[in-house]
């Protein structure tokens, strides 16, 4: 038993390194979008301390949207322009609707109400476009297709394209996320509110222009992440079920921090796969769904404030 | 940097008749008052007089139900604080509100964004004119690093800092600002006797170098009387006296105020 558990999974690894690749990779790919999802969540909490429940919705809703209006005969490229103000409406109404009457309530409240936003976007969804999964418009959006042997160690490993786009997708966006934030006035002035909205707003930082510029930056992320998975597999409201996946990751990686997000996402994404495909079978497999959890578990036990989340000690 | 020579006497703000109300709280009623370019104006009064309350009105957390407020002699009635920001009104708090997470140096700098002109774009690439403008208001922070003497906590996160310090430089980071009008609340609450006499220098030497107009909530008698111009002094909601310190002690409806006299 103890030789099955600790042992024969690393001589299967030294074995066939090139499957050990192949599972790296899948990882790898599953983390950055796990990733993806969790920057998401991080932009909202870091300027106003509430975990945006809505965020795995958006993500549906952004992909819906681009695909319903190239349905309708909107060439691929312009339904990408017309999405992207879609998500900037959205962010203006949210911040006009529903945050600016909560200012100053408790953070549950405002949690709550991101709830209240989630069924919303539901319902506005299915009456919109329907409830039927639809597929992404990959090809049409310049996205490749196809597959990568290389050989190597020994053994053929495969890359999606996809996934490789992907990847390399989500690393510009991250980058130029970071660029941002550290650099711009705008980006000052985010990290100014996330500690503090009174003192933000007496150095003349206005909450409004910066919550909607924070709502819009997270619908982004949610379109960017709402292709990606829309590729691999459809869109459909099914698909909002990813931002649970995003809860361990936020708890590996810290709450407030973009890098932390990135870096769980990964840990989670390798995790899992590796899991699952050399310790998998000990128990009949299907560990891949309960994995990311009992690592957050473990974290939280030990390191409650993730990787590189704030540690924050009160004075009393 | 330069002082503008401090002209007593033209009034920079003046209150007319505010009323705040919050339900059926009455925080104040039918307050008014002036302040004069390069004073030192002080509000005093007993706790929940509506002394807060009166700088929230003025720097724009609170939207006055009654009255009118003239600011450099325009008058206003809705102004939200980045608004009142934008127009040289900064100010501190009674409970330090600082940006916990950053240092001293960032947190002054904050100060400074809303005089960051430089299009996005180049401040995207850290080049040409945003460096420069970075460097500008770099120089103008030290200075007021220098001011205060925080020159050694400058790269502290500001959580770890004891409460005198905070203190100091959340007045750094409205300093920042260039206001021409400082709301100070309870500038110096908490503070042992030597942080105070520090915290006197600085208010002083501000009104001297910057030319700064400054209003401000204390409770320490002896300061508020060697420090300000003129006291206006709140009791439950409402103006009971106005004038110089010297009128104010002497003024009866104070005393009975402060010690709770029954007539």
């Amino acid at each position: 038993m103890l030789y099955n558990v600790f042992v024969d999974p690393f001589v299967q690894m030294a074995d066939m390194p090139d499957l050990l690749v192949q599972v790296l990779w899948e990882g790898t790919v599953a983390g950055v979008l796990y990733a993806l999802i969790a920057l998401g969540f991080v932009l909202i909490f870091k300027a106003s301390g509430v975990f945006n429940f809505a965020q795995g919705i958006m993500v549906v809703f952004a992909a819906l949207t681009l695909v319903g209006l190239h349905e309708n005969g909107v060439p691929a490229l312009l339904a990408l322009v017309l999405t992207v103000g879609v998500m900037y409406a959205l962010a203006w109404s949210i911040e006009r609707v529903v945050l600016r009457p909560l200012v100053n309530q408790p953070d549950i409240i405002l949690f709550m109400a991101t709830f209240g936003i989630t069924y919303l976007i539901i319902g506005l969804g299915e009456f919109i476009f329907g409830g039927r999964p639809k597929a992404m418009i990959t090809s049409e959006l310049f996205l490749p297709r196809g597959a990568i042997d290389v050989q190597m160690l020994g053994g053929r490993v495969t890359f999606q394209k996809l996934d490789i786009a992907a990847a390399v997708i989500a690393g510009l966006m991250v980058a130029a996320l970071a660029v941002f934030f550290q650099r711009t006035r705008i980006g000052r002035a985010l990290r100014a509110v996330a500690d503090s909205h009174k003192a933000a707003l007496s150095v003349g930082i206005s909450l409004n222009q910066i919550w909607v510029v924070v709502w819009f930056t997270a619908g982004l992320v949610a379109l960017v992440t709402g292709i990606m998975w829309g590729a691999r597999s459809d869109v459909s409201f099914g698909l909002q079920i990813i931002a649970l996946k995003a809860l361990p990751v936020l708890i590996l990686g810290g709450f407030t921090s973009v890098p932390g997000a990135i870096v769980g996402g990964l840990i989670i994404g390798v995790g899992e796969k590796v899991g699952e495909f050399y310790w998998g079978p000990l128990v009949g497999s299907g560990i891949e769904s309960w994995l990311a959890y009992l690592i957050a578990l473990a974290f939280l036990l030990f390191r409650p404030q993730g990787l590189f989340g704030d540690k924050i000690i009160e004075r009393i | 940097m330069s002082a503008a020579a401090p002209r007593p006497g033209e009034t920079l703000l003046s209150v007319d008749g505010i009323s705040l109300a919050f339900g059926g709280v009455k925080a104040l009623t039918d307050v008014s008052f002036d302040v004069r370019k390069g004073e030192i104006r002080a509000i005093i009064g007993p706790n929940g007089a509506g002394k807060s309350s009166m700088l929230n009105c003025i720097n724009g957390f609170y939207q006055p139900q009654q009255g009118r407020i003239t600011y450099r002699g325009v008058e206003r009635r809705q102004m939200r604080p980045h608004e009142a920001a934008e127009q040289g009104i900064a100010r501190t708090f009674q409970n330090i509100a600082l940006f916990r997470g950053m240092s001293t140096l960032d947190n002054i700098m904050t100060g400074r964004l809303l005089r960051m002109k430089v299009p996005f774009f180049w401040q995207v690439w850290r080049h040409g004119p945003a460096m420069r403008e970075e460097i500008e208001h770099r120089r103008f922070v030290e200075g007021i690093i220098e001011f205060l003497e925080i020159e050694h906590i400058r790269k502290t996160p500001v959580g770890r800092l004891p409460y005198g310090l905070q203190k100091r430089v959340e007045l750094g980071r409205a300093l920042a600002m260039e206001p021409e009008l400082l709301l100070l609340d309870e500038p110096m609450a908490g503070m042992n006797l030597e942080e105070k006499e520090d915290m006197c220098r600085f208010i002083l030497d501000v009104v001297r170098q910057y030319g700064t107009t400054i209003a401000l909530i204390e409770h320490d008698m002896g300061v508020v009387m060697d420090l300000s111009d003129r006291v206006v002094v709140l009791d439950y909601g409402r103006k009971i006296a106005d004038g110089t310190p010297a009128e104010v002690k002497a003024d009866r409806r104070v005393i009975d105020a402060y010690l709770g006299v029954g007539h």
